[in-house]
């Protein structure tokens, strides 16, 4: 089935626009957020992708974060990527748990990464993280603080650690940290 | 039961007392039997497994792998990247080591981050957390340099007085393992919440 064909079957089964990119393997197959489940059973059920790869998302900025779930279909050997674009005010998808129990871990895991809220999840509480941890790392406005809060042990330039000394040049922050961070000079 | 601070045991005052030749013998004997605990977290614990195995044998060196637990170790080698989530397991695990303990950092990771010094996740070095007494440096370093850390550290022990070391260290000014830490049991997992499908 090519990328158009795919495309059209899915337009049809789920009664909304959905469109299919294939500029990189696997096929990728977006649909609207209200529609995630539905094109998720879909997914499994009429393209036989049974086996749950993986679950996340990425922060697109300005067009809010992309959920990702890849699948693959143990019979006809092949991948499918579907996903689908939620705002950044308002992070909020159902869960998939109900369609692959697999996306369990998943989920929690881009919750405590993105702030990203799974509807109707059995146990939505982080996964990874230290207890106390503020903030979601994976959030393109997230500060990497660890610059500020230890500066790098060793040379940062080659022969710098043999001529000992500061090279008078300003300590490295990393980008978007603010100016009036970290220990007093 | 009140729970108070652990004497720290070991060879006692006397040993600072001891004329320097009772104290050289006490030390080359010490230092010759090290039980090592290997912390392993990462790739570097592969190459302490090589380090311990026929080629590079540092049981030649006097090192015997492996301690049943840190209760029963003289040296810990934390080899791997150490993360904010596992810290405080690490801390419990030395404070269960009986003194004198030493720790060999193992590897870029353990000595500062390493590659993940910029990690949202990862502690910036094992020494925020421990104190260090040898470095190995490298990513991950060879069996060699763990040999030669554990020369090192033979030559460290062979200058120790316990006395000294134990008032020197500003560890243990600013930390003393209390007697709950030697004596409390197995952790408890989680409670599983109400609607827990894990």
């Amino acid at each position: 089935m090519t990328a158009d064909e795919l495309a059209a079957a899915a337009t049809t089964a789920l009664g909304v626009a959905v469109t299919v990119e294939d500029a990189y393997p696997p096929l990728t197959l977006d649909v609207p957020a209200d529609r995630w489940v539905d094109a998720a059973r879909y997914v499994r059920a009429e393209l036989g992708c049974d086996f749950f790869d993986w679950l996340s998302a990425y922060d697109a900025l300005d067009e809010g974060f992309a959920v990702v779930v890849h699948s693959y279909a143990l019979e006809r050997h092949h991948h499918l990527a579907l996903r689908t674009r939620i705002p950044r005010e308002d992070p909020r998808l159902p869960t998939l748990t109900e369609v692959w129990p697999g996306a369990n871990w998943h989920e929690r895991e881009t919750f405590e990464m993105f702030g990203i809220f799974f509807d109707g999840h059995p146990r939505l509480v982080p996964l990874l993280l230290p207890d106390g941890f503020v903030g979601h790392p994976l959030r393109k406005e997230f500060i990497l603080a660890a610059r500020v809060a230890k500066p790098w042990p060793g040379a940062k330039e080659p022969g710098e650690s043999e001529e000992g000394g500061a090279t008078g040049r300003r300590r490295m922050r990393p980008p978007g940290v603010p100016e009036t961070w970290g220990p007093p000079e | 039961m009140p729970l108070t601070d652990v004497q720290i045991q070991g060879a006692g005052g006397a040993a600072r007392l001891a004329p320097e030749p009772i104290r050289f013998v006490l030390n080359w004997g010490r230092k010759y039997h090290l039980w090592v605990f290997n912390l392993g977290l990462a790739c570097c614990a592969v190459e302490f497994i090589a380090t311990s195995m026929g080629r590079h044998d540092f049981i030649s060196l006097g090192v015997d792998p492996f301690a049943p637990g840190p209760r029963q170790a003289d040296v810990m080698v934390v080899a791997g990247t150490v993360t904010d989530k596992l810290a405080p397991a690490v801390l419990r695990l030395y404070e269960q080591m009986p003194e004198p303990r030493y720790v060999i950092s193992f590897g870029a990771c353990s000595n500062c981050g390493g590659p993940y010094w910029d990690s949202y996740c990862v502690t910036k070095g094992v020494d925020q957390l421990i104190p260090v007494d040898v470095y190995v440096p490298g990513c991950p370093p060879r069996p060699e340099a763990l040999l030669q850390g554990i020369v090192t550290l033979q030559h460290k022990i062979a200058q120790d007085s316990l006395a000294d070391r134990r008032r020197r260290s500003p560890w243990a000014r600013v930390r003393k393992p209390p007697a709950a830490a030697l004596s409390r049991p197995l952790l408890a997992p989680p409670t599983p919440g109400p609607a827990d499908s894990r």
